[in-house]
């Protein structure tokens, strides 16, 4: 389930960056801080962009930073990300990127269910208001747990 | 039955939504596809029909793999039925 794997430490709400890899990094910052994943993962999530292209642009204004299991993720979790200012990652269709969801994926059965509810969540309309609206991360879990 | 991979370069994050989506597609229009996941590596070896990833991916992929579905949004269940029937369409040439 999302809520096993989201807590309000892994949420940072409102972030300035100043363009894509350092938002990635910042809303991937509190994985490392918690020792969800090792800062090499998140240098893995960099370097897939820069060799891949921005495929964790996933639909409109919404990216999924992930790396490989084996570059660094200690444990399982989601970490929920804003930016206050939208960055562009080269996505032309779902540029630019406010909302970051930084996933560290041990094995693949542990967090199927939580992206079943990510993508339950990515069609809800009100949690994205919520998003917008709040800096209090205990909101965000306030309405993942409902 | 057409068999799909539904890959990403890491096969954790991005093709499982992908694969939650596409079976919610799928199953909506009842299109003979059955998807499978994995990663890159998952394509070696693979001996399916199509392969279902995000755009960017796609594009590096054409020549390699019989046919393959590129993604812009996977939110979008319009653009990816759209691009299912076109696959379909294809193999009844």
């Amino acid at each position: 389930m999302l809520k096993d794997l989201v807590s309000e430490k892994l949420i940072k709400l409102q972030i300035e960056a100043s363009d894509w890899e350092d938002a990635v990094r910042k809303a991937a910052q509190p994985l490392v801080d918690e020792g969800k994943v090792k800062t090499s993962y998140v240098d893995d999530i960099i370097k897939g962009v820069k060799e891949m292209g921005p495929y964790i642009v996933l639909t409109k204004h919404v990216a999924l930073p992930h790396a490989r299991p084996e570059s660094g993720a200690l444990e399982s979790a989601i970490g929920i990300a804003t930016l206050k200012t939208p960055v562009e990652f080269g996505n032309e269709d779902n540029d630019p990127v406010k909302y970051l969801f930084s996933l560290s994926a041990k094995d693949s059965s542990e967090h199927l269910g939580a992206l079943a509810d990510l993508a339950v969540l990515f069609e809800d309309k009100a949690f994205f208001e919520l998003l917008d609206r709040t800096t209090d991360p205990k909101e965000i879990m306030d309405y993942i747990n409902k | 039955m057409y068999k799909a991979l539904v890959c990403c370069r890491a096969g954790m994050g991005s093709s499982m939504l992908l694969k939650i989506k596409a079976d919610q597609v799928i199953s909506e229009n009842n299109f003979p596809i059955k998807t499978e996941h994995g990663n890159l590596d998952s394509l070696m070896g693979f001996n399916g029909d199509l392969v279902i990833t995000m755009e960017d991916l796609s594009a590096e992929l054409k020549d390699k793999v019989p046919y393959a579905l590129g993604v812009r949004n996977i939110m979008d269940k319009v653009e990816m039925k759209a691009k299912m029937e076109e696959f379909l369409a294809s193999k009844e040439k």
